[in-house]
């Protein structure tokens, strides 16, 4: 009876998990096996075609590239975010959950959006040329939407948000008295930050980064807007298989590395927050 | 932290909300200039709203993107909700449970849009509003159960043995007992639900199907900076933003802590 | 012998005053306790001897120099926290390094030294635990040795058994008693629980609302207390309202209380008597009280009695020792004489 009643509290959600996201992810599994069929469907036989192109020097170095901007993208995240966190945290208590109400805001606004606002910016004729042109700035400014820059700020200014509350969590529970305690062993500012307060927050520092590649080395909405049609990533790559290429099985194999990469980087952050927290509580 | 030194805490702080607020303040602002262009101030004006709303494209699309946002947080609300009552009754922690749960709020949304194309084509079934649907519910669902779930980490399971207790079964005791407790979160869960679905483009991309007839209000703003930047794209950026903003402000209010991640 | 001299200290935060004008000398070698109720100031008066708060005004002589504008990480003192303040992500041996580290010593040294307080604090078994593998006990103890093993000139304690459990903090008493005498080094102790503060300091300071009370050796203290919140806030004390003329002692119902009275001291008054100073014999003493036995309360050692007097509307406590007890036990309802001397009564300003 006690067990029974959770099961079927569940069902409706765990059934609806099931058919449309556990299928169709077995669903991709299988058809990264498959044959592309000459018109762009799926021929039935077995291959293993399509894990072999992702090794080819051209995709692969597509992997890397998107993975060296998500990694630059998450760096920077992290470092701004963290600063900004720590920030709030030394502000008095009483105005902290303001503060971070306000830094996180942005978050829950419209992602297209915000990244439409850095084109904006960044534009030809955005405000950002316009600015220089009235501090006296003469001739031809380097063009500064369609690049890789403008695709690393964009990310970082969209997930900024997230960093900071994951960074700002483990900063807010810290012991003032641990810190205390080590200008009370004889350690200066610096070192009392480098030897205790960092190594105390590592999981927010490991959870905001992870969160930023993950999120950026599969998008392809950045990319697309904010790096031009020059600039492909692994999101633009899968978005073109599917939807102008039409090679479903090699963009089915591109997001089983996606998903790999994904994996393997939530384990890592797995055991750096168990790490840092002297292995009992996570 | 005491001992920061406060002129350059204020200095880091001043710097981040610049680098926030700027970009989307510049877009509110230019959503009001009556020449609709970056480069000069021509004048306060809201005729960009007013061609916003002859837009038959923009209004259709929001029509749109209200039916998705609406049923499929329902359908989210309620499967959530249960799903987070289960998991919490239950006294053993599944890994494998935990993990399907999860996987919703961090799978890349572009791999789920494919994996969902793939599944949907391969079925022969024609996508259109009711597959975006379906697939909304997918993360809606967790994120709801999530808010919930952090709300019934504090919740006193003995004031359900209490009704038992008193002789209510067990749909009484839901009904009477624990969702009234709950309801601040639900509720909190389900304006982030709305939020997340009205916002949510990659998945609606793919799922939507042909034809401008399952075109949401996303997908509007994706086509029109794609195709060449109008002024209007300013203030429905503005309309949109102040939607997530309420909806968040409200959820907040609701449910001091609740939100994922916090 | 002056280690540690403190003139005129003030400490005000914002309209509050946290610490008012103390003015306080402690010797070297000496185990200090500085008692108080919560706000009464004490932790800030630890924090500034610690280095983590800047006096108002007021001087901070440590061996004859002002310490007061010096940074915590460069005084010869250290302070061990209340929360123990332990690093998670170390090892005990770690933990305990730390201190030796800034100060740059050579790798050996500070290894042998480590090593020598692990053993000394018996904990040598536990060196690669981290803190949370630890018992509250050990924590402790791991707290301690972090900030001895530096040998500073003074070492504050922050409620150093507060989150320690009755029987072991009872063991940690002497413990930390013993530790001092061993190490040679000042301690200051911060309480808010006076039997601790009996039992190890060899001095007490009585803090209230920022200001120094009294300061004396336990036995003053406890005997000879010079005001009312202070005979009231160490041990147990019986108190009657009365009246004085200058020369006589009267309580509320006319009965004359035979008590030394502080010269000068007229009109609304307070006599207190401790517990242990009462006996059941009361026609061959000063002072004789006829009672009633309300309630009897078992101690162990002791029985405590409480008993209903026309002189005061709380009820009397009386400590009888358990043979006192075996001889002759009245029971609630009987009707007893209590007795005491003059000389163990103490009157206060009302």
């Amino acid at each position: 009876m006690r067990d029974r009643r959770p099961l079927y509290l569940m069902t409706p959600a765990l059934g609806w998990l099931t058919a449309f996201m556990v299928v169709p992810c077995l669903l991709i599994l299988g058809l990264a096996f498959f044959r592309r069929g000459l018109y762009g469907g799926i021929e039935y036989t077995l291959t293993w075609e399509n894990i072999r192109l992702v090794f080819d020097p051209l995709y692969a170095g597509i992997f890397l590239k998107s993975a060296w901007i998500a990694g630059l993208s998450a760096l920077i995240a992290v470092v701004l975010g963290y600063a900004a966190a720590y920030a709030i945290a030394a502000m008095p208590r009483r105005h902290q959950p303001l503060l971070l109400f306000f830094a996180v805001l942005p978050f829950w606004s419209n992602y297209l959006v915000r990244t439409y606002a850095w084109i904006v910016l960044l534009n030809r004729e955005g405000l950002i040329v316009h600015l220089a042109r009235l501090l006296g700035f003469e001739g031809e400014l380097p063009s500064m939407l369609y690049t890789e820059t403008a695709v690393v700020v964009g990310l970082v200014y969209n997930y900024l948000p997230f960093v900071i509350l994951a960074c700002y969590a483990p900063l807010s529970r810290l012991n003032p008295e641990v810190s205390e305690a080590s200008r009370d062993l004889g350690a200066g500012g610096w070192t009392t930050f480098r030897r205790v307060v960092l190594p105390m927050t590592v999981p927010g520092i490991a959870t905001g980064f992870t969160f930023v590649f993950v999120l950026s080395i599969g998008n392809f909405v950045t990319p697309a807007l904010l790096g031009g049609g020059q600039f492909q990533m692994i999101g633009n790559l899968v978005y073109a298989q599917f939807l102008t290429a039409n090679d479903w099985p090699f963009g089915a194999a591109l997001s089983i590395f996606l998903i790999a990469i994904m994996m393997g980087l939530l384990t890592l952050q797995t055991f750096a927050s168990e790490k840092a927290s002297g292995g009992r509580n996570a | 932290m005491r001992n920061a030194p406060l002129p350059l805490m204020l200095a880091i702080l001043a710097a981040v909300f610049a680098f926030l607020y700027l970009p989307i303040s510049v877009l509110v602002a230019l959503s009001f200039n009556d020449g609709g262009l970056p480069t000069a101030w021509t004048g306060f004006s809201t005729r960009w709203y007013a061609e916003l709303f002859s837009n038959a494209d923009i209004i259709g699309a929001a029509l749109n993107t209200l039916i998705v946002a609406v049923v499929s947080t329902i359908l989210a609300t309620l499967f959530g909700t249960l799903l987070a009552v289960g998991v919490e009754i239950r006294r053993r922690k599944g890994r494998f449970l935990e993990t399907i749960i999860f996987a919703p709020m961090i799978i890349p949304d572009i791999v789920l849009a494919i994996a969902l194309l793939s599944f949907f084509s391969l079925l022969g079934v024609t996508m259109g509003l009711h597959t975006i649907i379906l697939a909304h519910v997918v993360f809606n669902l967790a994120f709801v159960c999530s808010v919930v779930r952090a709300r019934l980490k504090t919740f006193d399971w003995s004031i359900v043995e209490a009704s038992t207790d008193l002789g209510a079964p067990t749909l009484t005791t839901l009904r009477r007992v624990i969702l009234p407790v709950l309801s601040p979160a639900i509720v909190a869960g389900a304006l982030l639900a709305f939020t997340l679905s009205v916002d949510e483009f990659v998945i609606a991309f793919f799922t939507a199907g042909a034809g401008r007839a399952s075109t949401t209000l996303p997908m509007q703003i994706f086509a029109m900076i794609r195709f060449g930047v109008t002024p209007e794209i300013n203030a429905l950026a503005t309309i949109v933003m102040g939607i997530s903003v309420l909806a968040l402000t409200l959820s907040q209010r609701l449910n001091r802590g609740g939100l994922p991640g916090q | 012998m002056t280690l540690l001299s403190l003139q005129n200290l003030q400490k005000d935060f914002g309209k509050m005053r946290a610490v008012d004008d103390v003015s306080l000398d402690i010797a070297g070698n000496e185990f200090f306790a500085l008692l108080g109720a919560s706000g009464s100031g004490k932790t800030t008066l630890l924090r500034m001897l610690a280095g983590f708060e800047l006096p108002s005004a007021g001087r901070i002589l440590l061996d004859g120099r002002d310490i007061a504008q010096i940074p915590p990480n460069k005084r010869p003192v250290n302070l061990m926290f209340q929360s123990y303040a332990l690093f998670p992500h170390m090892s005990v041996a770690k933990n305990i390094a730390y201190g030796l580290e800034m100060e740059h010593l050579p790798r050996a040294e500070i290894r042998s030294r480590v090593g020598d307080i692990l053993e000394t604090i018996q904990l040598s078994a536990l060196a690669n635990r981290k803190p949370d593998q630890l018992s509250g006990g050990q924590r402790q103890r791991v707290a301690l040795a972090r900030a001895l093993v530096k040998r500073p000139r003074l070492l504050l304690l922050d409620e150093p058994l507060g989150a320690l459990d009755k029987k072991l903090r009872g063991d940690m008493q002497l413990e930390l008693k013993r530790i001092q005498a061993d190490f040679g080094i000042t301690f200051i102790v911060v309480t808010h629980d006076q039997e601790e503060a009996l039992v190890m300091a060899d001095r007490i300071a009585i803090l209230k609302d920022g200001a120094l009370l009294q300061v004396g050796t336990p036995h003053d203290i406890y005997e000879h207390p010079t005001s009312r919140f202070a005979a009231d806030f160490i041990g147990v004390m019986n108190f009657f309202p009365v009246h004085s003329d200058g020369t006589i002692l009267r309580a509320d119902d006319g009965t004359q209380i035979a008590a030394p009275i502080p010269p000068g001291l007229t009109g609304a008054a307070i006599a207190a008597i401790r517990p242990e100073r009462l006996h059941l014999d009361g026609y061959a003493s000063e002072n004789a009280l006829t009672a009633r036995v309300t309630a009897l309360a078992y101690h162990g050692l002791d029985l405590q009695l409480h008993v209903e007097t026309p002189l005061s509307p709380r009820p009397v406590i009386l400590r009888l020792t358990a043979d006192q007890a075996e001889s002759r036990a009245p029971r609630p309802g009987d009707t007893v004489t209590l007795g005491w001397s003059a000389r163990d009564t103490r009157v206060f300003p009302a």
